[in-house]
């Protein structure tokens, strides 16, 4: 009855939607074009050196990203004809992203690159051998050698895929006003930590000795500690077997998740970075392990005599243990068109200048060894202590096996979610280490096979 | 007497629960209200304080020019209107062909739609990335507004068949008869009825949108084309506690939804029921 | 009479020449009109759920290219004989969907009865009352961690003040309260959805059929259950259907609040498919998780539609 009407001017107002959703489509496509031309025009007018490169931060926020803004413009001011693109990733999905980026092929130029990513994203063809450039750079001997010889160590084929513009080491921060008080000393070994962990300790003034970070981002941190208390510098041996379930590290790993609870407050268990500090900063407990990084958040909290940086306490027979590879460096993707102006943007970072502003800024080490002797580094009490550790001839730099592919997501995965099992009773520190420990040699077996090593 | 028992019986059934369930809804938005306008160290002081001592709007400084939410925001509204505007014309479409028509593979098509929500949306990640760099549309807002388009076209056609199917079909036909052509009848008779239904699609559709991570960090590689969401996100990392900027960005990421929703909410309440009654 | 009809027989078989052509018209339009839809559907979504079936039975890691290989069903085995974690988190997948859905339907449904009475300010307090819905579940966690911290979280100073705990609680690190505290925080997200879409609901309610009942006697709770409830059936099934599906997938809140612990006892099998697939980026073994999920889904989904007799009276 209708059929006639209906099917016509049904089929007229399925053609004018469509056009308007063609429109909407276009409209935008239209801006994306013109927008996209205008940066091209500006970026090509100029001499053939012309290029756009783009910068991905593996740690943006509020503290970091002004910080490269700033020595962005400084770059573009001194190098009018290449643009630098900044893009700022959230710390927690940066690996994903860059993961993502490269399994499609569309990466970036120019990247903070953490140390441990680079035997994955070598294995990958995705980075770019920086030896030759560096050598004929004037950076050459400047950088820490130590730090370069490890990023090579790590990767096949021992090149040179990252230059580290940033070094770190995971530090105990102490309330020296509380330690004082109490007539406590400040620890210098496990003994002494654990004793004034339980000095330390007053629940009825809702005071913890320590708190740990049960949570995401545990396991990494308590891989550091089981390893300044056993002293190993090996993490897998030559014939393959882990030393993570070795009975020292079983015996201090009881020893340390037994504080839960009885010394440390009872969100500990899912404590992430965020509580784990401002449990700190807020006056409940007296210790906490983390890296030299958050200087900037203590020094914000708390007043300048509330808090100090002291290294992990040193081993039976008296020596420091750091992980090899606390670095972020610079690296730059294969895919670049333009390598040279990105290892223009890569040395301009790592110069004496650019290496000062950024690590005051954050409160890490820089690896420019010109930049060592700079006043503000004399006078930054939790950057001397890094010194004292990284320094010291004796002390223990162990190599975690960044080149297996699963270590993150077995340190993510399986040690977070035991190191809870432990904490809440369900499992015993062998178990879990045992777990632990064959993960990594299964692991290590098949990469074995694989590479023939 | 009885006046007296109504009363406590209108007490007792009604505001009694009315201010439990509000006071369990409003509790936690004021809670971040009352942190985002507290100095950073008053936010942990003991005592808690209920309302801030000392207010400040600085947090709400902070986070508005850190964070450069202005441009979020603006990529968030393109984003989000557009997909709104497309999405709207597919799911009435379709919405109406699955009300009003009997047809092959109907069923089939309800299915399919169906099946698109049982797949978690991190598991396509990879795969969307391939089809939009193939397409040279990474970094593009299109690229999000085809995707959030396709990704809530299911949920909305479901919605929109309920609408349509309760406007009655005699109206249209009685429109008919008055001499009105088909175009007529749709925009005088059918889509005043109708309105409610698509100002709760459009409502439903912009939310998502407004809220939605994962995909949007992962199609776009340049930080000007970041949405709010994407940006916030860079507030939260390691290294920064500051539980009151956060806040405070919080409450700005919520402004826009919530003054929508404000104002669609009549609509939404009329036209919803019609959708999910069937 | 018999002339007539001779006269109507080839008009008649006009009439329906016309009418096959129309009806061949007709039957394109609901194709034309699902088109654009089913474009973007196969266009867009086919592509990324077909690669999701590829990879179950592939090994495939984007972090070890090396290692990627034809698995057959290998992954598949491992779930099943190998996999830890498979079990409990289905089990915790289904302690929260039920949970979730159950209490957001029992309490959508009480709010929406509230707001369906007359009284002052109505309007203001819906839209207040709706709010939670249009906050995202990354602001929603923000908002409850703070609530529920151990040292400054306004829970336990409340909790404290009324007497109830006589020292702080740490509601996320309990393994016997971290899993409710989460419920409770995507309940106040959830309930809205269901208050709204009720409240539609009870507004096409005929009016009659209530003074019908009060004509009967019934009270409250019985015009409750044998008016209000059955007008909402059809609701209530579909709401239900789309939230159960919606739950399970979400993880927002169980990343953030708790990440999944303590001890995995928050891990739901969506969860633990994330963290394979974003954060180990093992592709491979969480699209073959993925698989059963969608076929645990389906199942669900064409049961549930079946016994609840939907569309049926």
């Amino acid at each position: 009855m209708f059929g006639k009407k209906w099917g016509i001017k049904w089929r007229q107002s399925v053609v004018l939607g469509t056009l308007a959703a063609g429109m909407v489509l276009a409209g935008c496509n239209g801006e994306e074009e013109t927008s996209s031309k205008s940066s091209a025009g500006t970026s090509s007018s100029g001499s053939d050196e012309a290029a756009t490169i783009t910068f991905w931060d593996e740690n943006a926020g509020p503290q970091r990203t002004p910080i490269w803004e700033e020595l962005i413009k400084r770059f573009e001011e001194e190098n009018p004809k290449i643009d630098v693109e900044y893009v700022g990733l959230p710390k927690d999905s940066a690996k994903s992203k860059l993961d993502a980026a490269i399994a499609a092929d569309d990466m970036p130029d120019v990247g903070s690159v953490q140390t441990s990513w680079l035997p994955e994203f070598s294995i990958r063809e995705a980075l770019l051998p920086l030896d030759d450039y560096y050598e004929n750079s004037e950076l050459n001997g400047l950088i820490n050698q130590g730090a370069l010889d490890f990023n090579k160590e790590i990767v096949q084929g021992n090149a040179l895929y990252g230059i580290p513009y940033t070094q770190n080491l995971d530090v105990l921060w102490v309330r020296p006003d509380w330690f004082e008080e109490a007539g406590v000393k400040i620890p210098e070994t496990w003994d002494e930590f654990f004793t004034a962990v339980e000095k330390m300790t007053d629940k009825a003034n809702n005071r913890y000795g320590y708190t740990i970070r049960g949570g995401a981002g545990g396991s990494f941190q308590l891989q550091r500690l089981m390893f300044a208390y056993n002293g190993f510098e090996e993490y897998v041996t030559e014939d393959g077997k882990s030393t993570l379930n070795d009975p020292k590290n079983v015996e201090f790993v009881e020893k340390y998740l037994s504080l839960y609870e009885t010394y440390t407050p009872k969100s500990d268990i899912t404590n992430g970075y965020k509580e784990m500090i401002a449990g700190f900063d807020t006056g409940v407990v007296a210790m906490v392990q983390h890296n030299i990084g958050s200087y900037g958040e203590h020094k914000k909290a708390l007043e300048e005599n509330q808090f100090q940086a002291i290294p992990l306490p040193k081993t039976e027979d008296g020596k420091y243990v750091a992980e090899g590879g606390n670095t972020i460096g610079l690296s730059i993707f294969k895919s670049t068109e333009n390598p040279d102006a990105a290892w223009k943007f890569v040395e301009f970072i790592n110069s004496a200048e650019s290496q000062s502003y950024w690590n005051e800024q954050v409160g890490q080490i820089p690896t420019n060894a010109d930049v060592i002797k700079e006043d503000w580094i004399q006078n930054s009490p939790h950057i001397q202590t890094a010194f004292a550790v990284y320094d010291d001839p004796n002390t223990i730099l162990y190599k975690p096996p960044f080149y297996l592919p699963d270590y993150r997501s077995i340190l993510d995965n399986l040690v977070d979610s035991g190191t809870q099992a432990v904490m809440s009773g369900e499992s015993t520190a062998q178990e879990f280490l045992d777990e632990w420990a064959k993960a990594i040699e299964d692991s290590q077996k098949q990469y074995s096979e694989h590479f023939g090593k | 007497m009885f006046s007296k028992n109504k009363k406590v019986d209108r007490l007792l059934t009604f505001y009694l629960p009315l201010t439990m369930m509000l006071s369990f809804t409003i509790f936690p938005v004021y809670w971040t209200l009352n942190t985002a306008f507290k100095p950073e160290g008053d936010i942990v002081q003991r005592p808690l304080q209920y309302l801030p001592i000392n207010p400040t709007v600085e947090n709400f400084a902070m986070a508005w020019n850190n964070v450069g939410f202005a441009v979020f925001m603006k990529n968030s509204l393109i984003v989000g209107i557009s997909t709104v505007v497309v999405v709207l014309i597919c799911s009435t479409l379709s919405g109406y062909a699955l009300a009003r028509f009997e047809f092959k593979g109907k069923r089939a098509f309800l299915l399919m739609l169906l099946c698109t929500q049982f797949i978690p949306r991190s598991m396509m990640i990879i795969p969307l990335f391939v089809i939009f760099k193939n397409l040279g549309l990474i970094s593009n807002p299109l690229a999000l507004i085809i995707t959030y388009t396709a990704i809530e076209i299911p949920f909305t056609t479901i919605l929109m068949s309920g609408f349509i199917k309760n406007v009655p079909k005699e109206l249209e036909e009685a429109a008919l008869i008055d001499g009105c052509t088909k175009l007529q009848s749709l925009r005088f008779v059918v889509f005043p009825l109708l309105l409610p239904g698509i100002v709760a699609t459009a409502v439903f559709t912009f939310i998502y949108t407004w809220n939605e991570f994962l995909i949007a960090l992962m199609l776009t590689n340049q930080q000007s084309k970041f949405t709010l969401p994407v940006g916030l996100s860079t507030m939260m990392g390691e290294f920064n506690v500051n539980y009151g900027a956060l806040a405070a960005g919080s409450i700005i990421a919520l402004v826009p939804a919530v003054i929508l929703f404000a104002y669609a909410q009549k609509h939404l309440v009329n036209g919803m029921g019609g959708a999910v009654k069937g | 009479m018999s002339y007539s009809q001779e006269v109507n027989e080839p008009a008649l078989k006009i009439n329906k020449a016309v009418q096959k052509k129309r009806f061949t018209k007709k039957k394109l339009i609901p194709y034309l009109f699902i088109l654009p839809s089913f474009l973007f559907i196969m266009g867009f979504l086919f592509y990324p759920i077909a690669m999701v079936f590829y990879y179950s039975v592939q090994h495939y890691d984007i972090s070890a290219p090396y290692y990627n290989r034809f698995a057959g069903l290998e992954n598949f085995v491992q779930i099943f004989t190998q996999d830890k974690l498979f079990f409990p988190s289905l089990l915790n997948s289904l302690k929260w969907v039920v949970s979730e859905v159950g209490l957001q339907l029992v309490f959508g449904m009480i709010l929406a009865l509230l707001l369906n009475q007359t009284f002052k300010f109505r309007g203001m307090i819906r839209a207040v009352a709706f709010v939670p819905w249009a906050i995202s579940g990354v602001l929603a966690s923000v908002m409850w961690s703070l609530m529920f911290n151990e040292h400054m979280g306004v829970l336990n100073d409340l909790l404290m003040k009324i007497g109830l705990i006589n020292e702080p609680m740490a509601f996320l690190a309990n393994t016997s309260t971290a899993f409710g505290a989460v419920v409770i925080a995507e309940l106040w997200r959830g309930i809205p959805f269901f208050a709204i879409t009720l409240l539609a609901g009870l507004q096409s309610i005929p009016n009659e059929l209530y003074e019908a009942a009060r004509v009967d006697g019934a009270n409250r709770w019985k015009t409750f259950i044998y008016v209000t409830l059955p007008q909402l059936k059809n609701t209530i099934i579909l709401t239900t259907l789309l939230r159960v599906v919606w739950e399970f997938n979400n993880v927002d809140l169980l990343f953030n609040l708790t990440g999944g612990g303590p001890a995995h006892s928050t891990t739901t099998l969506t969860m633990y498919i994330a963290e394979l697939a974003v954060h180990g980026s093992n592709f491979g073994y969480g699209s073959a998780l993925t698989v059963i999920s969608f076929g645990i889904l389906l199942v669900f989904a064409i049961l549930y539609l079946r016994l609840s007799r939907y569309e049926k009276e």
